[in-house]
């Protein structure tokens, strides 16, 4: 058994290794082409003219993922304290929990097609008086993100919350603490790496989620905001690296090495991305509170 | 152990017959104009003749003469003519497109704008459109409010047969950023639902109730709405022919599958869709080297069928 467990793992691993030389073998032509500098921060993509820069490309995935996690954490922190603090009988928690884990469950498209059909719509009734060109906007795939990434979001930081060994909160409330106090100085303190972790893996799922993104966020190339802490462009359509991806230029670049790379290249940043903060969120959830707490 | 080898099994007659069936029917890929007239026809086939087709429209156009040309497709759709840049992006396929009829690609616009007033345009005004120089519908005639300009994304035969159109030459278009949409339906849904909103779409999908498909004004004046008739006559210029594509000849399927549509009850269906059937008189669409030669199945005539061309 053991040794089937470190086969299967090994082969995961090899995949995984596997697959990222892939991208960079791949995506090697445009490096040479461009510099691997002016891949990441050049400002222009225009692949008929070979100019490639995924900066707007990197900026509209992180602002749509800032703005999903900004709506999400205070909305899916609220939810977790009342799971996990609230005295609620274990039916009614359960079944709340469930709801939401439910959420998860739906498929993304579904998510897209209610974002085409009502989210653009109250987006752009929202920033009319700020004349936006249409309803698909960074703002609307970050709030469709949102509700998608809730789940994640709450199931995680309701276990963090439950990881806090009761005999804590008893000698919290031995010591004269209210319900809240208990909540805001014991358990919220010892949870916090378990939350900064249901945070990371939130982040993780909206980095790479594609085709809800792909409906709503307008997939209009080379818009990056001026000055760069300007909020403007959260209200003007964009491109995330998944929305590129997901659309017909991928077809395009077939065949052609430098366009092909260009798209590898796309790939193998989003890849790095979401690894990343995976790696980081689970490493802390594993780690310390969390998990391993709850568990025992 | 005798469970486990149970599951073995088990676990290889499913992959084994998921393969399997993969590999009996027959794919169809790419353009979302002729999705439609396809889909219909295979529901047919399957039908009478128990023929398993599977239609997907993935990456539109370009998409499926991708697909086709690295073995992942049976059977390509287009919504635009095969071009030079596609044999020589792909020179050891062989191209085998058949015409299954015709279609006029409209200029739609959102409501607002259509009773704003604006009814046609010109190819000088859409050059103006999309190049940007042009940002409010006022400047056309129309209510003050900005153009949202939804582009086809690159790859689809719309844009390809459009930006043809405007710049004699998609490689001469200029180096552009719009909002962009993929699928015919997510172009209509999205004009609708916009106000300003522009895009170019197949005639078939401009219902004139949600998007409204505007005339194309010709230089000597007139205006010419994307309708049977000017599609028919030729006058209208936005004509493009709607092509069924196999690498070498066609399997059994495959044959069967363009036996159908090139037959009274598949012509039916491309009318049924609000295409030009080949007997209509669409002499417009793909001009061929030798007059009366309509319809078509050979190779030659359409490969050399050129886009259409803007007019001088």
């Amino acid at each position: 058994m053991k040794f089937w467990a470190w086969v299967a793992g090994g082969l995961v691993a090899l995949i995984g290794a596997a697959l990222a030389l892939l991208f960079v073998v791949d995506a090697l032509p445009v490096f040479r082409h461009s510099g691997f500098g002016a891949y990441l921060f050049g400002s222009e993509w225009f692949y008929r003219a070979e100019r490639f820069g995924i900066l707007s490309m990197l900026y509209g995935t992180l602002a749509v993922a800032a703005v999903a996690l900004a709506v999400a954490t205070p909305v899916g922190l609220g939810t977790a304290i009342f799971l996990a603090e609230a005295p609620l009988p274990r039916r009614s928690r359960l079944l709340i929990k469930s709801v939401v884990e439910l959420l998860a469950g739906i498929p993304s498209v579904v998510y897209g097609l209610l974002g085409v059909l009502v989210l653009r719509e109250v987006v752009f009734r929202f920033l009319a008086p700020w004349e936006p060109l249409s309803g698909d906007t960074l703002l609307t795939a970050g709030l469709l993100l949102a509700v998608m990434t809730l789940p994640t979001f709450v199931t995680l930081a309701d276990d963090a919350l439950r990881g806090v060994p009761a005999v804590q909160r008893e000698a919290g409330r031995a010591l004269g603490f209210s319900r809240g106090e208990v909540v805001r100085r014991v358990a919220l303190p010892q949870a916090l790496p378990g939350l900064v972790a249901a945070g990371l893996l939130a982040l993780g799922r909206a980095l790479g989620e594609t085709i809800a993104v792909f409906l709503v966020v307008g997939r209009q190339d080379n818009q990056l905001p001026s000055p760069w802490w300007s909020p403007a462009p959260l209200a003007a359509s964009g491109q995330t690296l998944t929305s590129k991806l997901g659309g017909a230029e991928t077809f395009l670049a077939y065949d052609d090495p430098l366009h092909w790379g260009a798209m590898s290249g796309l790939a193998l940043v989003l890849v790095l991305l979401v690894t990343a903060t995976t790696l980081i969120g689970g490493r802390l959830l594993v780690g310390r509170g969390g998990i391993r707490a709850a568990r025992g | 152990m005798l469970l486990k080898r149970r599951l073995g099994l088990l676990a290889w007659l499913l992959t084994s017959s998921a393969l399997f069936a993969a590999s009996s029917s027959l794919r169809v890929v790419g353009s979302t104009t002729v999705n439609p007239v396809v889909v219909r026809a295979a529901e047919k086939l399957k039908a009478e003749k128990g023929l398993a087709i599977v239609v997907d429209t993935q990456g539109g156009s370009s998409g499926g003469i991708t697909a086709l040309a690295d073995g992942r497709a049976d059977v390509a759709m287009a919504s635009r003519p095969l071009t030079d840049g596609d044999r020589t992006k792909y020179p050891k396929v062989d191209f085998r497109p058949v015409e299954i009829g015709v279609d006029a690609l409209a200029v739609v616009v959102a409501k607002d704008v259509w009773e704003g007033g604006v009814r046609a345009l010109s190819a000088e005004q859409l050059r103006s459109i999309y190049d940007g120089t042009f940002k409010n519908w006022q400047e056309l005639g129309g209510p003050d409010r900005r153009i949202a300009f939804f582009n086809k994304e690159p790859g689809r035969g719309t844009w390809e047969v459009f930006v043809h159109w405007l710049y004699g030459d998609a490689k001469k278009a200029p180096h552009v950023a719009h909002l962009e949409v993929g699928s015919n339906e997510e172009a209509r849904t999205k004009v609708a639902s916009t106000p300003g909103g522009i895009s170019q779409l197949s005639a078939a999908w401009a219902d004139g109730r949600r998007v409204f498909p505007l005339a194309i004004r010709l230089p000597d004046g007139r205006q010419v709405t994307p309708t049977k008739e000017h599609l028919a006559d030729g006058s209208y210029p936005l004509a493009r022919p709607l092509l069924l594509i196999t690498n070498g000849p066609p399997s059994a399927t495959a044959k069967a599958l363009l036996d159908y549509l090139l037959g009274p009850a598949g012509q039916e269906l491309v009318r049924a869709a609000g295409y030009l059937g080949l007997r209509d008189g669409a002499q417009q669409a793909a001009p061929l080297p030798q007059k009366g030669t309509r319809p078509t199945r050979s190779v030659g005539a359409l490969l050399a069928a050129p886009f259409p061309r803007p007019q001088p």
